[in-house]
């Protein structure tokens, strides 16, 4: 095993080997994957049991490495097993489509296989960011600013709330919580989970995310924001951050962003807006107004890999700051990484700005898009997925056993399909459980079947609903009447 | 087929977003100008992002000054749309002004080199683009990450296996382990948070990595209490330091972890690769007996980024009672499958992508030997060097390489032989960055240096790439002398 002189002197992999086989798993990629992968005729998913796909893939990692022919078997059978999420009948999260832009934009970021730490190493992608974000704190009404792409929205909502800890606090980086009074932040439970996963995390404790009352299209009422945050200060703690939603995971909904700020500035509170969901309604001029007033937070949290179909992962984190708070709150200086002796204006070695070492580009991919398709293209996207959420509620409410949540103020469609053997039943004492079983079978025929994807869940003391979530690019009327057509074919007998 | 997307004229009707097929030989000529862009994207991407970045011939980076490449790029975003054409052209200037981290002379951090398999596996999760939150959205690769996991603890040595996931990198990975800790010591953290404790403590090394120190603060521990006492219920011990390559003796850290009852996290971010190699798996020695595993494999086993593992020896669901928070749009109890598969409550993140994938079809494409190989085949050459600099004159190792970190000063002819003195190393610490800047503005190789605690600046070699061979790290030394022989 010990390698010889000769060893060492030959390099190790050949590269024509590599790029053949770069070359034969593409090919198997945009036939498998986009090809197929985005026609309506192909299932949108090859349901196998957990046992049985396992025993299909042969995961088992051996001694032996396998021939190409073997390893190109295995993109095919990882391309056949896995989720269409570009299907024009995938709806079942918050991104779905293709942008292929977007697309050549994502493997352009993993061949060059770089780190955003440091200008040396990144210096495309560097300035890069910095513009992405420029363009995007723009939309939001910044025009100085700051801010970076998150592995994730939930990581955007993290930051904004160690942002805002440390602003009050600047001590707590250094002394951590034990010096401080109890900390409170405020919530709607529509909001995304994040928010407390991120208080639990940063150590505040879930318990001290203290939930504010919505209204009954799911909006935060600001009324019972001020008083709640009285009453935690009256219990002797310290409210600091409101984190609103711009677009809630479910329903859709949009916090009143105007009249909450003038909650957050009479109190001194940090206003974090996440919008990971619904930032990309200020591409539009029609719809940006359910964002009004977003240019009095102090951050914002937006997800360009959703609404505007950039791929997993593009999230970025929004800051009016320019006080250089996030490198303040975040740096430790490491001098293998940050010598201050470099030839270049070291401002530009990012890495202090985040938690994290290694920052995979997520900026490309929004780039490329956006230099591809300008602002109006994606204006387009947007104000198109608005259009469709209106034709699926118009045609639900001419159909028989579609009953709507509410009408959606965005592009998430929520209902619950009533059964013929349901329906003229509400009054019967065991309604709402049999209505709650009946989305969890469709939802199982439909995968099982491969014909389409949508989500359902219960909330509050709603039992179970669909939630269909129309973003994609590639989807037109036909697949929204197919969508229609296939709830009913599935529960008809339920 | 519809594809809405492609329409370089910048423009759409009314019409057509209604109802894209009645214009059907538009629709046609979209999917194949989508086609048609794709490969010539991937065209560009294959000659000069795979083929030019890993030869030896070219240079490993193109440098501009960021004014200079600011204009080059065209970085503006405007409103309306750019020809098809322009695109390409900006991927390949994309490129173009990239560093190759693929080159054999890049040496600049701590992963390197070109992986194939890894690379395609990459393009298919860009391809198939989803999240692994659920079994129902990530079906394969769930599957893969569960067997990836077990593969990695059955190498640490766990024989009743445990628990992990795959994170957003070694940060997030050490930051688990720093949480999974707390909540051990005190489940009821997660609710109340931690103001009316006693303050905790971490403990960990000098030598150990930053993020440790941003866990501390992003956790609510404070940087201050890392490694001064009050009550440690975490140590933090490091297989392979970021400089200087060093592995803590972990056999020695368990038995007083053991005797306190406290967690002990072993960051093998860096140096978990050895685990693969049976003549340098010692380094690592004790690390069956420790509570959770920091492995990026986008390191010495060149998966590509990120793909970096966390590992914890739990069969009591710690990971998921820690993080979860219960969402009922996503984790619904009442699905038609068992649930236990939808891993995404043992993360913090929500999204998360399948970056298991990108190392398990590298094993199955070159097997545990292959990889065994090129471990020792780095160490080996990592071992070359240090005797290469011994023999040298003007070139003085810092201390004797336990792993694939090469540290060592250059010590022009205009300062060799002089007596050892403040001034003298205030000089030597000049060199290193000029030397870099040098060697940069001609893209002939990159190698980082740093200060290190009370030592001038040095230059850290890093060999990990199979590509790399002892040409390329004879021709690192005589560069280094060559640009660096006048100062």
């Amino acid at each position: 095993m010990e390698p010889t002189a000769g060893d060492l002197t030959d390099p190790l992999i050949n590269h024509a080997d590599g790029q053949l086989f770069l070359h034969e798993a593409f090919k198997i990629i945009v036939e498998e994957v986009l090809c197929k992968g985005t026609d309506v005729k192909e299932k949108v998913c090859e349901w196998r049991e957990p046992e049985e796909l396992a025993r299909l893939l042969d995961l088992e990692l051996r001694e032996k490495g396998e021939p190409q022919e073997n390893l190109l078997q295995r993109v095919r059978d990882v391309a056949k097993y896995s989720i269409k999420t570009s299907h024009p009948r995938f709806f079942n999260q918050q991104f779905a489509g293709v942008d292929y832009h977007s697309l050549a934009g994502r493997f352009l970021s993993e061949a060059l296989n770089t780190n955003l730490f440091t200008y040396e190493v990144a210096p495309v992608f560097v300035l890069m960011e910095a513009e992405v974000l420029r363009g995007l704190r723009a939309l939001v009404g910044w025009t100085e600013g700051d801010g970076l792409f998150c592995p994730g929205g939930s990581t955007s909502n993290m930051y904004a709330m160690n942002l805002a800890r440390y602003r009050l606090y600047p001590e707590v980086k250094s002394q951590g919580l034990w010096s401080l009074p109890q900390l409170t932040v405020f919530t709607s439970p529509e909001s995304h989970y994040s928010v407390k996963k991120g208080a639990a995390f940063m150590g505040f404790g879930m318990d001290n995310v203290i939930l504010v009352k919505v209204d009954d299209g799911g909006r935060m009422i600001p009324e019972d924001l001020d008083e709640k945050i009285e009453l935690s200060k009256s219990q002797g703690a310290v409210p600091f951050l409101v984190s609103c939603t711009s677009g809630t995971t479910v329903q859709g909904a949009f916090d009143p962003l105007d009249r909450i700020a003038n909650v957050c500035d009479k109190h001194k509170l940090w206003l974090h807006v996440d919008a990971a969901w619904g930032g990309s309604v200020l591409f539009s001029k029609k719809h940006s107004h359910l964002m009004k007033g977003v240019h009095r937070a102090n951050s914002v949290a937006w997800n360009p890999h959703k609404m505007l179909v950039a791929g997993l992962q593009c999230s970025v984190l929004l800051l009016k700051d320019t006080t250089d708070l996030l490198k303040k709150c975040h740096c430790a200086n490491a001098t293998y990484l940050f010598q201050q002796d470099k030839f270049y204006d070291v401002n530009l070695d990012i890495g202090d700005k985040t938690v994290q070492c290694s920052r995979k580009v997520d900026c490309l991919k929004l780039w490329l898009m956006w230099k591809a398709v300008g602002s109006a293209g994606l204006e387009q996207r947007v104000d198109k997925a608005f259009l469709h959420a209106r034709y699926v509620v118009d045609q639900m409410k001419k159909r028989d056993g579609f009953q709507l949540l509410r009408d959606p103020e965005f592009v998430n469609v929520c209902f619950w399909f009533i059964p013929p053997s349901l329906r003229g039943k509400e009054k019967n004492p065991d309604y709402q459980n049999r209505l709650a079983k009946v989305a969890p079978v469709i939802k199982e025929r439909m995968m099982k079947q491969g014909t389409m994807m949508v989500g359902y869940q219960p909330l509050g003391d709603r039992v179970n609903f669909f939630r269909i979530t129309i973003l994609s690019p590639l989807v037109s009327h036909k697949d929204m009447d197919f969508f229609l057509d296939e709830i009913e074919r599935l529960g008809n007998d339920l | 087929m519809n594809l809405y997307v492609i329409n370089f004229k910048g423009q759409t009707t009314v019409g057509e977003l209604m109802n894209p097929e009645k214009g059907s030989p538009g629709a046609v000529e979209d999917m194949e100008a989508a086609e048609s862009f794709i490969q010539q994207a991937m065209e560009i991407i294959l000659q000069e992002a795979v083929k030019k970045a890993t030869n030896v011939k070219e240079k490993v980076c193109e440098w501009r000054s960021p004014e200079q490449l600011k204009e080059l790029l065209d970085l503006e975003l405007k409103d309306t749309g750019e020809s098809e054409s322009k695109i390409l052209q900006c991927c390949r200037d994309a490129i173009r002004y990239s560093v190759k981290t693929g080159h054999p002379r890049f040496f600049n951090q701590l992963f390197a080199g070109l992986e194939p398999h890894s690379m395609v596996a990459s393009f298919i999760i860009e391809a198939i683009k989803t999240s692994q939150y659920t079994y129902e959205m990530a079906p394969v690769f769930t599957l893969i990450e569960d067997a990836l996991l077990k593969t990695m603890m059955k190498l640490i040595g766990w024989e009743e296996g445990g628990d992990g996931l795959f994170n957003p990198g070694g940060s997030m990975s050490n930051m688990y382990a720093v949480n999974l800790a707390r909540y051990r010591y005190c489940p009821d953290f997660k609710e109340i948070g931690m103001y009316a404790s006693p303050r905790l403590v971490m403990l960990t090394s000098q030598e150990g990595h930053y993020s440790i120190a941003k866990a501390a603060a992003l956790l609510g521990f404070g940087t201050k209490n890392v490694y001064v006492g009050a009550v440690p219920f975490f140590v933090n011990a490091t297989a392979g330091t970021t400089v200087l390559g060093a592995f803590d003796p972990i056999d020695e850290i368990a038995d007083i972890c053991e005797k306190h009852n406290l967690w002990l996290h072993v960051d093998a971010c860096w140096g978990g690769g050895a685990l693969v190699s049976k003549k340098h798996k010692h380094l690592l020695k004790g690390i069956q007996r420790v509570n959770s595993v920091a492995w990026n494999l986008h390191k010495m086993l060149m998966a590509t980024l990120q793909c970096s593992a966390f590992l914890v020896r739990d069969k009591s669901c710690l990971l998921q009672r820690c993080h979860c928070a219960g969402a009922s749009y996503l984790f619904q109890q009442d699905k038609f499958y068992d649930v236990s598969y939808d891993t995404g409550d043992k993360s913090v993140q929500c999204s998360r992508k399948p970056d298991a994938f990108k190392f398990w079809l590298v094993w199955k494409a070159v097997g545990t030997r292959e990889l065994e190989y090129r471990v020792d085949r780095a160490l080996a050459l990592a071992r070359y060097l240090a005797q290469e600099i011994k023999k040298r004159e003007g070139f003085s190792l810092v201390i004797e390489p336990e792993f694939a970190n090469v540290c060592f000063w250059y010590i022009p002819p205009s300062l060799r032989n002089l007596p050892e003195s403040p001034e003298l190393w205030k000089k030597l610490h000049t060199v290193a960055p000029v030397v870099k800047e040098r060697m940069m503005k001609s893209g002939s190789m990159m190698i980082g240096y740093q200060k290190h605690v009370d030592k001038p600046n040095f230059f850290r070699m890093v060999v990990i790439s199979p590509q790399v061979s002892r040409q390329d790290l004879d021709f690192v030394l005589d560069e280094i002398h060559s640009l660096g022989k006048d100062l």
